[in-house]
């Protein structure tokens, strides 16, 4: 789990144009410069690189709720699946 | 009151010119930007085909920002040449003139390279499509980040008719500002189709050169497809005037028809009735100072029969114009030629200087013009006319005059 934790987070991390300060679960989402398309990417980079499906439907808003990078994390982690 | 168009801005990107400045130089040099290369899809997927590349073009693409990361080559040329149009004609589109620009950016395929890209990693890889290959795809593209990047909110769209595509973006920007839909517009057109599986297409038609293209020369062996983007800034001309800017030629005509008949072989009254409605109000007083940009493309069909469709039009004067097809240089940019051949023209009749048609050397009996072979030369040109004849028998041609 921690391993997965740290992998996401350096996926994250090489998304986030507009952050200036180092990336933590703290960090607000609204820190990290990208828009709602990003996710999308970053949830593609996590399928390719984690070897894992995450099922979801954009139009179900399920990332709409999270504030902070723990959030995402957390709803990544909750959705992902062996692919 | 008629309104007339002018234009104010070049911005181009091709296989002889990462600008226009460039480009130019390159076109009265007579340089020839065509050289074979390979492009793969993988192992034992490989085709080598004379081409005309734009080389290194990466480096510079990472350079336009974030959104361009996120975007196919094509669209990326299409920036890269509307950031040059733009600065070259400083206009202000944060004053509320945005509001009332166009952005039509045609192109013949669109996102060639992302769909490649997805299909390959589909097919050979097990890989899903990335998320962005749809947004890279659409032919749309280009023209929508045009809008996205400069605030242009007028009419914006992609006009897709093959070759033709960038003469019919500028001619039909330009009807808008003439009828006042838009005050102003940013059009061209924009290719980038030098992938395995497109160049294997093409060459499934027979009619790509395994060497050099020699428009209306007798040993022409077919096309070279090159890559690229043309764009310009077209405004209002008493706006244009008032702002002080500097205006390289009015766009006096524009002609597009269709044959009506094949999806491959041209049609000489097709050529001659789309270049007859461009010229329909232009008044030519001297056809010694007429230059017509050819489409050019070096293929068995092409070249003898818009020899007679200008023959068709000029009758006698014929004779006393100069012709040349630039695409014996830059290759052929499929949708993107109108837009790049546009500049080549208004260059032309700006600075009194026929581009020549390079890799001429056999006269055919069966194209009988003055093609400026392999030299540049200078001349007097009071009216400058690009054609385009696209598969599918779509004809758009412009003529441009100095204001």
């Amino acid at each position: 789990m921690a391993e997965m934790e740290a992998a996401l987070l350096e996926i994250i991390k090489n998304h986030a144009v507009g952050l200036t300060g180092p990336l933590t679960r703290e960090t607000p989402v609204s820190d990290l410069g990208i828009d709602s398309f990003a996710v999308v990417e970053i949830i593609y980079e996590v399928e390719e690189k984690l070897h894992v499906e995450v099922p979801f439907n954009a139009n179900e808003n399920p990332f709409g709720e999270m504030k902070s990078v723990g959030d995402l994390i957390d709803a990544l982690q909750k959705l992902a699946k062996p692919a | 009151m008629t309104r007339r168009v002018v234009v104010t801005g070049l911005g181009g990107v091709c296989a002889t010119g990462a600008n226009v400045p460039e480009f130019w130089e390159n076109l009265k040099a007579g340089k020839c930007g065509i050289d074979k290369r390979t492009y793969s899809a993988g192992e034992g997927l490989d085709i080598t085909l004379p081409v005309a590349p734009v080389d290194n073009f990466e480096t510079r693409a990472a350079e336009l920002g974030r959104d361009m990361t996120r975007a196919d080559r094509f669209t990326q040329f299409a920036i890269a040449a509307a950031d040059e149009a733009v600065a070259d004609s400083g206009i202000d589109l944060a004053s509320g003139l945005g509001a009332r620009t166009a952005a039509i950016i045609g192109t013949g395929i669109g996102g060639q390279a992302a769909m490649d890209a997805a299909y390959i990693g589909m097919l050979r890889h097990g890989r899903r499509p990335h998320p962005l290959s749809i947004l890279k795809t659409i032919p749309n593209a280009a023209a929508s980040h045009v809008s996205i990047r400069y605030g242009a909110r007028g009419p914006a769209f992609a006009i897709s008719s093959a070759c033709a595509s960038g003469a019919h973006a500028i001619g039909v920007c330009a009807e808008f500002i003439r009828s006042g839909v838009a005050d102003a517009g940013i059009a061209g057109a924009s290719e980038a189709v030098l992938t395995f599986g497109a160049l294997e297409a093409w060459k499934a038609m027979h009619i790509v050169s395994d060497e050099l293209c020699r428009p209306f020369s007798k040993n022409r062996k077919g096309l070279v497809i090159g890559e690229g983007a043309g764009v310009l800034v077209l405004e209002e001309y008493e706006a244009a005037k008032a702002r002080g800017a500097k205006i390289y030629a009015e766009l006096v005509g524009f002609g597009m028809n269709a044959d009506g008949k094949d999806m491959i072989n041209p049609d000489v009254n097709g050529a001659a009735g789309a270049m007859r409605i461009a010229l329909e109000t232009v008044k030519i007083d001297d056809p010694s100072a007429v230059y017509i940009n050819a489409h050019g493309t070096g293929t068995l069909m092409n070249d003898p029969t818009e020899t007679k469709a200008i023959r068709d039009v000029f009758g006698a004067d014929a004779d006393k114009l100069v012709v040349s097809s630039t695409k014996s240089m830059h290759g052929h940019l499929l949708g993107a030629a109108g837009g790049i051949e546009a500049i080549a023209s208004i260059l032309a009749l700006k600075n009194g200087v026929v581009p020549p048609t390079v890799n001429y050397d056999e006269p055919d009996p069966a194209c009988d013009l003055d093609y400026a072979p392999n030299e540049a030369k200078e001349r007097k040109i009071d009216v400058a006319i690009s054609n385009s004849f696209a598969f599918g028998g779509l004809n758009a041609v412009l003529a441009f005059k100095r204001v």
